[in-house]
């Protein structure tokens, strides 16, 4: 079904626009559920992944990087949303666990006097590194341990290996480049979303507990 | 410095509802500045709560909280927190060495600040070289004092500081209490400990203040 409804856009290109904004749409519901408890996740999770990824299909069709044609824009808008999700997914939901985990440790530095940014900061920094050590695996093992997928797609196409190679190289420091930004655009929505006025950290309750909630006495 | 009769922390009529659970209703209290206040009430009571409410790190739905005559709801979250100290009941050492803990977010700490609070604490020197992450539960106490003290409070809020600490430590602990408040500086430890109430409590008060 899906490969009808390709050939139907690269008969009608005008069409692309709308399959991609769909694609966005699906990726940023996907991945803003698994941290529903957050204010706002699905938007904001559409955010950190159609900004980067879409920015970034734009700069590459521009600059001329692939040919601006629906059978070139669509799978690297595919590409890059799919990795802008995982990464928005692995990020948003470790820094949500971290906010659990780490709840006595933001208190003390919310206490010794820390602004919310600075008390978040530890807990940002190892989350998005979570969040993009599956693509910067990916980039340094490439041709080593695995033949990525555009590559061996673009052999069986045809392709020669120095073109597949080529083409595989900017996919990949683009999705580089996407993924740090969808998990850095997650980590800092979460961010906002957890602050409340009087640099608090307010966590709406998973099992009736929250950030600054101590438990006890 | 001045110490009138709005000086320190009164509150009162401090009310906090939490996932639809009544956490606190009507709680008072004062903490004058060279005293030490004891705050005793039962378990899940609303001690812990109240600490925090003190310095913001929870916002009461209810009431009044002045610091010096002033409502701390128009005193800057950081500049409230390091005139009125937490010492949590199981403090965190934040990674590095011992000093690292005490100079934490401080923009220019001086040594002789850090010295006199490592003293207060009834620490050695020589502690402050130590990895934070490697002390035993009354060093991280008693760290965790030092730390509070060196933000320079007026006020120092402690949850159940001996919950976890032998006899010996828990005197310790205690007697620096007393030199701290002895400084000028407003004490109010919520505890169970009757032993620490009788050491060094000037004054005993429930959540009705």
């Amino acid at each position: 079904m899906v490969g009808a409804l390709i050939a139907l856009i690269f008969r009608h290109p005008p069409l692309a626009f709308a399959f991609v904004a769909v694609m966005a749409v699906v990726a940023g519901a996907t991945s803003g559920g698994r941290i529903r408890r957050i204010p706002g996740a699905r938007r904001a999770a559409l955010v950190a992944i159609a900004l980067p990824a879409l920015g970034v299909t734009g700069v590459l069709l521009l600059v001329g990087a692939f040919e601006v044609t629906p059978r070139a824009a669509i799978p690297t808008a595919g590409i890059l949303i799919g990795g802008a999700m995982a990464a928005a997914t692995l990020t948003g939901r470790r820094l949500v666990e971290a906010l659990d985990e780490r709840a006595d440790e933001v208190e003390a530095r919310l206490a010794l006097g820390d602004d919310v940014p600075t008390a978040l900061a530890p807990l940002v920094r190892v989350a998005v590194t979570t969040g993009v050590v599956p693509v910067i695996d990916q980039t340094r093992s490439v041709g080593l341990v695995t033949l990525p997928g555009t590559f061996v797609g673009l052999l069986l196409g045809g392709a020669s290996p120095a073109t597949a190679a080529r083409i595989q190289l900017t996919v990949l420091l683009a999705l580089l480049l996407v993924e740090l930004l969808a998990g850095l655009l997650i980590a800092l929505a979460i961010r906002r979303a957890v602050t409340a006025p009087g640099e608090r950290v307010v966590v709406p309750p998973a099992d009736g507990r929250s950030a600054t909630d101590p438990g006890r006495g | 410095m001045s110490v009138g009769d709005d000086a320190g922390i009164v509150a009162h009529g401090i009310g906090l509802t939490r996932a639809g659970r009544r956490v606190l209703d009507d709680a008072a209290v004062t903490v004058a500045p060279g005293r030490v206040t004891a705050l005793v009430a039962p378990s899940g009571s609303g001690k812990s709560t109240l600490l925090r409410c003190l310095n913001r790190l929870l916002e009461p739905d209810e009431g009044t909280i002045l610091l010096d005559g002033v409502d701390v709801r128009t005193v800057d979250p950081r500049t409230l927190r390091r005139r009125v100290a937490l010492v949590a009941q199981a403090p965190v050492m934040l990674p590095g060495a011992v000093h690292d803990n005490l100079v934490h977010g401080l923009a220019d700490p001086d040594p002789a600040v850090v010295a006199r609070a490592l003293a207060d604490a009834d620490l050695d020197p020589s502690f402050a070289t130590r990895p934070a992450g490697e002390l035993s539960g009354g060093e991280r106490a008693r760290v965790a004092l030092a730390r509070a003290l060196t933000r320079d409070p007026r006020i120092l809020l402690l949850d159940e500081p001996t919950a976890a600490l032998d006899a010996t430590t828990a005197d310790h602990v205690a007697d620096a209490l007393r030199r701290i408040a002895d400084r000028g500086i407003g004490v109010l430890v919520a505890t169970h400990d009757d032993r620490l109430v009788a050491r060094v409590a000037d004054r005993t008060v429930g959540l009705g203040g």
